[in-house]
């Protein structure tokens, strides 16, 4: 019974022990009580707004970390602190207002889309975090907010210029430019214009619109349909440009702003999902981002829709009348 | 005898378990099917089959088009910026409704076909135009009078060009 005794006891000092085991500059993270006023970090979006955000998400998004006496328990402190930094180095909003009002709004659909797809708020966080929920009523009023950023506005004349040139130029282009590869080692493909579609997209949130166009063996898997997964040898090209609004309000394709492709090879990307993800930006194909890790974006964004082989194109099926009656 | 029906009960038992477990891993197929050409639609060929020439949306209407071409058309509008399409060329813009992406908020993707409007070049500067309309598609008898306007306009737009 004694030694029992002296057991539980043993367990108890050292449990109070390793508390004082911390992560790495874990106390630096600013401490805000929950029913303080919070600096706001988002000056262009309503307060109804950034409270939704900081609710759900300023704990591991943005310098304003509020830890709950249980978050700093070992071993848990560790995963917070895990959290704590990816989650900072993946959205910080804290950063948000060195942004302009473009990317605020691009990184504000992209946080809602999280939201939306189930994936944020983490439901581990939310499981120890209740208050973290948000709601189908915040989405709403969210989403009713993105919309109100997002309308729909005429082109400046300016611009439309431009667009002309740009035009007339890339018309005239008889030789083709030489393309540097993507820093994870992508070749560009040209000529993928001579591929056939698959859908197209209007992208109001990013004023962009966008084509995505696949080649034979994607169109092979669509007429054969064994889409899910896509077979090896799939490439897929999606070229995006701005959208030129004109004064009869039809929107047409203004400049062009990137070609991005997903080339599937189980084998050779099989740290990738199994796709090779490549971006090219502007009219001079530059390749996207500073280093190869660049693809770290492209696969967070495309996991809401692993369930479709980390595509988010619904394909048209070009298969129900392929030929002349 | 026991032994080996016992065998057969583990194997049968396994075998199950292995088709549930394929059952589960097949995927469903994410084809967006109200936008494509259905089976009773009434066109002799399928638009969606041929090259992109450009797109645009209506916002007012609520509809995105594409525009389409047979190689003849698409050759010359990608090195072209006049709209003097030559003999041979075949135009076919289809417009969809549209419809909110629900995997991405803050896209509009096509949902099902509106109309479908061919035209098509017999000689110089001789163009015929068909549209065909409703749920299947079916080619309309009595057109607009205006359809030399709106061959103008569908071969008025300038082709996607990109670097």
């Amino acid at each position: 019974m004694k030694k029992i005794k002296f057991l539980i006891l043993g367990l108890l000092v050292s449990f109070i022990l390793i508390q004082f085991i911390k992560p790495d500059k874990f106390e630096t993270y600013t401490a805000i009580n929950e029913n303080s006023e919070y600096n706001k970090l988002l000056t262009s979006v309503p307060d109804s707004i950034e409270l939704i955000i900081k609710n759900s998400c300023y704990d591991c998004h943005s310098n304003q970390t509020n830890l709950q006496w249980f978050d700093k328990i070992i071993p848990i402190n560790f995963v917070v602190d895990s959290h704590i930094k990816e989650g900072r180095k993946a959205l910080n909003f804290s950063n948000f207002d060195s942004l302009n009002s473009k990317q605020v709004s691009a990184k504000l659909f992209y946080s809602l889309n999280k939201a939306l797809s189930g994936e944020m708020p983490l439901p581990s966080y939310t499981l120890a975090h209740s208050k973290s929920k948000i709601t189908n009523k915040e989405l709403q009023q969210i989403k009713s907010y993105l919309l109100s950023i997002s309308e729909r506005k005429l082109t400046d004349s300016i611009q439309i210029v431009k667009n002309s040139i740009e035009y007339y130029q890339l018309l005239d282009k008889k030789i083709k430019q030489q393309v540097k590869p993507t820093l994870n080692g992508i070749e560009y493909i040209p000529d993928y214009q001579e591929w056939k579609a698959v859908s197209t997209t209007d992208r109001f949130d990013n004023r962009s619109m966008r084509v995505i166009y696949a080649n034979d063996v994607a169109v092979k898997a669509i007429e054969t349909g064994k889409i899910n997964p896509w077979p090896n040898g799939t490439v897929f090209a999606k070229a995006a440009w701005a959208q030129q609004i004109d004064n009869n309000e039809i929107i047409r394709l203004g400049n062009f702003i990137q070609v991005e492709y997903m080339i599937k090879d189980t084998e050779k990307y099989a740290s990738t999902d199994s796709w090779g993800w490549a971006r090219w930006r502007g009219d001079e194909l530059k390749p996207y981002g500073s280093d190869a890790l660049f693809v770290n974006e492209c696969i967070t964004c495309h996991k809401p829709v692993e369930k479709y082989d980390y595509v988010f194109t619904a394909p048209l099926n070009l298969n129900v009348l392929n030929s002349s009656k | 005898m026991k032994n080996i029906l016992n065998e057969n009960v583990l194997i049968i038992s396994f075998g199950l378990l292995f088709l549930l477990l394929g059952c589960n891993q097949s995927s469903e197929n994410n084809f967006n099917e109200s936008a494509s050409i259905g089976k009773t639609d009434s066109l002799l060929v399928n638009p969606l089959l041929e090259k992109v020439i450009t797109v645009t949306i209506n916002p007012k209407r609520n509809t995105m088009s594409t525009l389409y071409g047979n190689d003849i058309a698409w050759n010359y509008i990608s090195s072209h910026s006049d709209s003097n399409y030559p003999k041979g060329s075949k135009l076919y813009e289809v417009t969809w409704f549209q419809q909110s992406d629900n995997v991405w908020f803050g896209a509009n993707i096509p949902e099902k076909i509106l109309k479908v409007e061919c035209v098509i070049y017999t000689g110089l500067e001789t163009s015929s135009y068909e549209l065909y309309k409703g749920y299947p598609l079916k080619r309309v008898v009595n057109i607009d009078k205006k359809y030399q306007e709106r061959i103008k306009e569908i071969a008025s737009q300038r082709f996607a060009v990109v670097p």
